[in-house]
C-alpha cells in the first residue's frame, strides 16, 4: 500500500498536467518538465507489440530534452502548421494512478489515460492508453523526468501530437 | 466501352498548348475506384514488402493487393511466395497476424492444414463424408500470379500477362540501386513501423510524394521548429537535421521515369548530417565521382507506381499506399538502414525519421491535413480542374546531365524538383492502365 499523501501529490501533478494541456497553457505545461526530460511514445511492432529500445528502434515520438518539447509547441505557435492550427480542443482523462516505486530522488508512477479531441477538420477523436512517469521532487511538488506513453491503437486514424495523447 | 473515353476526358493533356490538368472527380467517383482496383491494383505490379521482414523459413507478412488479402511467406528452400489469404476450403481468413513465423498454416475454421508451398497437407476426418475420390490438392492455396524481387524489394501481380518486374521498373532501377547499394551491407527494415489511415483518395497522397513545390510552404514550420531546437540545445554532426532544402534555393531536378514512376533530387546543404557521409572514402573506391555525388551529396526521392514511395531525404524509408474507399486510404511506413550500421548512425537516422515522418512527426501531419482538405475540396465540381503544368515548357525528353552521370534514361527531365513533370508522368500512366482493359477480371 502506497503512502496516501504521496499518492495524492503524484495524482495532483498528473491532473495538473492534463489540465494545462486542455487549457493550452503551453509555457506552464513545459515548466513541468526537467531540462533533460524524456517524452517517449514507442512505435508498434509487426508482431503486435511495442518497441522497447528507443535509441535504436523506431518510435512514434522520442524527445530527449525540454528543448524538443518546446520545438513541438513552437511549431503550433507558428500558426503555419495546418494540422495544428488551431490545435484540437482536448479533454485528458487520467485515472488508475499507482505508485510503482518511490525514494528521495525519484518516484515511478503509472496511470491510464483517455483523450477526447475535437477539431473542425477531423471531428471528434478518441485515443487511450497508459502512462509511465518518472518524477523528481521539485519544491512542494515534482518535475517530470520521463513520460512514456503507450497508445492502444495499432492503426492510427489521422495524426496526433504531444498534446493529444 | 465508353469508360476509356471517359477517363481520357479527365486528364487534359495538351503540352503543346501549355496545358496539363486533371479533373478532380477522379478523387471521389466510386466507379473510378472500382476500375482502379481492377485495372491498376489487381492488374499490375504492386510492391508487397521488403525481404528483410521475412528472413527465415516460415516467416510471413500479411497485406493486401487492392482489395484482396494476401500473405507473403519465406518457404523452406529460401524462396519468397505469396498466396491469397483465404482458405482453399471455405474461404476463411487464414493468416490473421500482420507478421510472425509458422511451421504450417492451419485454417482457424475447419482445421485444414497447408505447407509453405501452399499445398493442402491434412484435413480433419478426411476418410469420411467426402464424395468421390478425395484429393487434398483440390484445396491448395491460390498463389498470386507473379512474384519477383529487385534488390530486396518484393513485388507481386495478380494477373500473369504483364512484363517482367525489371521491365516494369525500367529507369527506376538505377535509382533503386543507389538507394540500396551504397553500404557494403544490405538494407534491413528497422524494428518498429506504423500504419495510418487518412481521409483522402489514394492519388492525392501519391501526388504529395513527388510534389516538392509544397515543401517550403507546408513544412516551413518544421524548419523553424528544428532551427529552434538546434539553437537551444546544440546539435553537432550526425545529430543535426538538414532543413536547408526547405528554406534555401538549391540545385535540384525531377524526372518522369516512365511507367508512372517518378524521382527528384536536391543538393544537400549539409551532407555531413547524413549517416552515409561517414562512408564517403570507402564509397569513393567503389563508385565514379558522378555516382558518388548522387549518393552522398543529393537527397533523393522516388515513387514506384502505384503504391510505393522510397525516400532518402531526411532519412531512408519505404511507404506503401492502399485505397480503402474513394475517400480513405492506408499507409504502411518503415525506416530502412544498412545491416550492422554503427549505433550512433542508426540513432541519428531514426531521430530524423521520427522528427519528420509518421502521423506523430512534425511534417507528415501537415501533409495529411492538406490531403484531407484536398479531398473535401474535390467536391467543388463547378471548378473541377487541378493544374499540373509547372515546368511544361522547360522540361526536356530523355536524360539530363545528372541522369547521364548515373546512367538512367528518364522519359522526361526537368531542372527543378518543384516542377510537376513527375506527377504528369503518374497521370499519363494512370490513364494508360485505366484505358488498357478496365473490365478485365483477375485470379
Amino acid at each position: 500500500m502506497s503512502d496516501p499523501q504521496l499518492h495524492a501529490a503524484v495524482s495532483e501533478l498528473l491532473f495538473r498536467e492534463a489540465r494545462l494541456l486542455d487549457e493550452q497553457k503551453w509555457s506552464a505545461w513545459l515548466e513541468l518538465y526537467e531540462e533533460d526530460a524524456v517524452f517517449w511514445v514507442p512505435a508498434t511492432t509487426m508482431t503486435g507489440g511495442f518497441t522497447t529500445d528507443p535509441e535504436h528502434e523506431l518510435n512514434f515520438i522520442y524527445i530527449t530534452s525540454r528543448a524538443g518539447l518546446e520545438a513541438r509547441i513552437l511549431r503550433v505557435e507558428t500558426n503555419s502548421s495546418i494540422a495544428s492550427t488551431p490545435p484540437p480542443r482536448t479533454c485528458h482523462l487520467v485515472t488508475c494512478v499507482m505508485i510503482d516505486a518511490a525514494n528521495d530522488k525519484e518516484i515511478r508512477a503509472v496511470a491510464s489515460w483517455q483523450v477526447v479531441s475535437f477539431s473542425e477538420q477531423r471531428g471528434q477523436q478518441l485515443r487511450s492508453g497508459s502512462y509511465e512517469y518518472v518524477l523528481r521532487p521539485f519544491g512542494p511538488s515534482f518535475r517530470i523526468a520521463r513520460k512514456k506513453i503507450l497508445l492502444l491503437e495499432h492503426v492510427i486514424d489521422g495524426y496526433f501530437d504531444v498534446y493529444s495523447v | 466501352m465508353e469508360h476509356g473515353a471517359r477517363y481520357a476526358q479527365l486528364i487534359d493533356d495538351r503540352p503543346d498548348e501549355g496545358i496539363f490538368r486533371i479533373n478532380r472527380t477522379i478523387y471521389n467517383d466510386p466507379a473510378i475506384l472500382e476500375a482502379e482496383y481492377r485495372s491498376i491494383f489487381e492488374g499490375g505490379w504492386l510492391f508487397l514488402c521488403h525481404e528483410s521482414i521475412i528472413p527465415r523459413p516460415g516467416d510471413f507478412f500479411s497485406t493486401h493487393m487492392g482489395r484482396q488479402p494476401i500473405f507473403v511467406v519465406r518457404t523452406e528452400d529460401g524462396a519468397v511466395a505469396a498466396y491469397l489469404n483465404a482458405c482453399g476450403h471455405r474461404g476463411s481468413l487464414l493468416v490473421k497476424a500482420r507478421s510472425g513465423n509458422v511451421q504450417s498454416i492451419i485454417c482457424p475454421y475447419h482445421g485444414f492444414c497447408f505447407d509453405m508451398k501452399g499445398r493442402c497437407v491434412a484435413v480433419p476426418k478426411r476418410a469420411t463424408g467426402w464424395p468421390g475420390e478425395f484429393e487434398l490438392s483440390q484445396f491448395d492455396l491460390r498463389p498470386i500470379a507473379r512474384i519477383e524481387s529487385y534488390r530486396g524489394l518484393v513485388f507481386g501481380c495478380l494477373t500473369p500477362d504483364v512484363p517482367s518486374l525489371r521491365e516494369h521498373l525500367g529507369a527506376a532501377t538505377a535509382l533503386i540501386d543507389i538507394f540500396v547499394a551504397p553500404a557494403p551491407q544490405p538494407l534491413e527494415v528497422v524494428s518498429g513501423y506504423s500504419i495510418y489511415q487518412t481521409a483522402c483518395n489514394w492519388k492525392i497522397m501519391h501526388e504529395n510524394g513527388p510534389d516538392a513545390y509544397h515543401a517550403p510552404v507546408v513544412h516551413n514550420n518544421f524548419a523553424a521548429a528544428i532551427a529552434y531546437r538546434e539553437k537551444r540545445s546544440g546539435a553537432e554532426g550526425l545529430r543535426k537535421t538538414d532543413t536547408g532544402r526547405l528554406t534555401a534555393r538549391i540545385a535540384s531536378a525531377s524526372y518522369d521515369l516512365g511507367n508512372g514512376h517518378t524521382a527528384f533530387w536536391h543538393e544537400r546543404p549539409s551532407p555531413e548530417a547524413f549517416p552515409i557521409s561517414a562512408q564517403k572514402d570507402a564509397l569513393a573506391r567503389r563508385f565514379t565521382p558522378g555516382q558518388l555525388a548522387w549518393i552522398v551529396e543529393r537527397g533523393r526521392h522516388m515513387t514506384i507506381f502505384p503504391n510505393l514511395l522510397l525516400n532518402d531525404l531526411a532519412s531512408t524509408h519505404l511507404r506503401v499506399y492502399r485505397p480503402l474507399g474513394v475517400d480513405r486510404m492506408e499507409t504502411i511506413i518503415w525506416c530502412l538502414a544498412p545491416v550492422g550500421e554503427p549505433a550512433e548512425a542508426r540513432a541519428a537516422r531514426l531521430r530524423k525519421f521520427e522528427d519528420f515522418f509518421l502521423a506523430s512527426g512534425m511534417a507528415t501531419p501537415d501533409d495529411v491535413a492538406i490531403a484531407e482538405g484536398a479531398q473535401q475540396a474535390s467536391w467543388a465540381h463547378a471548378s473541377p480542374w487541378s493544374v499540373l503544368s509547372r515546368g511544361l515548357s522547360s522540361c526536356s525528353d530523355g536524360p539530363d546531365a545528372a541522369a547521364r552521370e548515373l546512367g538512367f534514361a528518364p522519359r522526361v527531365s526537368s531542372d527543378s524538383w518543384d516542377h510537376e513533370v513527375a506527377i504528369r508522368g503518374v497521370y499519363r500512366r494512370w490513364l494508360e492502365m485505366m484505358e488498357h482493359n478496365p473490365e478485365r477480371r483477375h485470379v
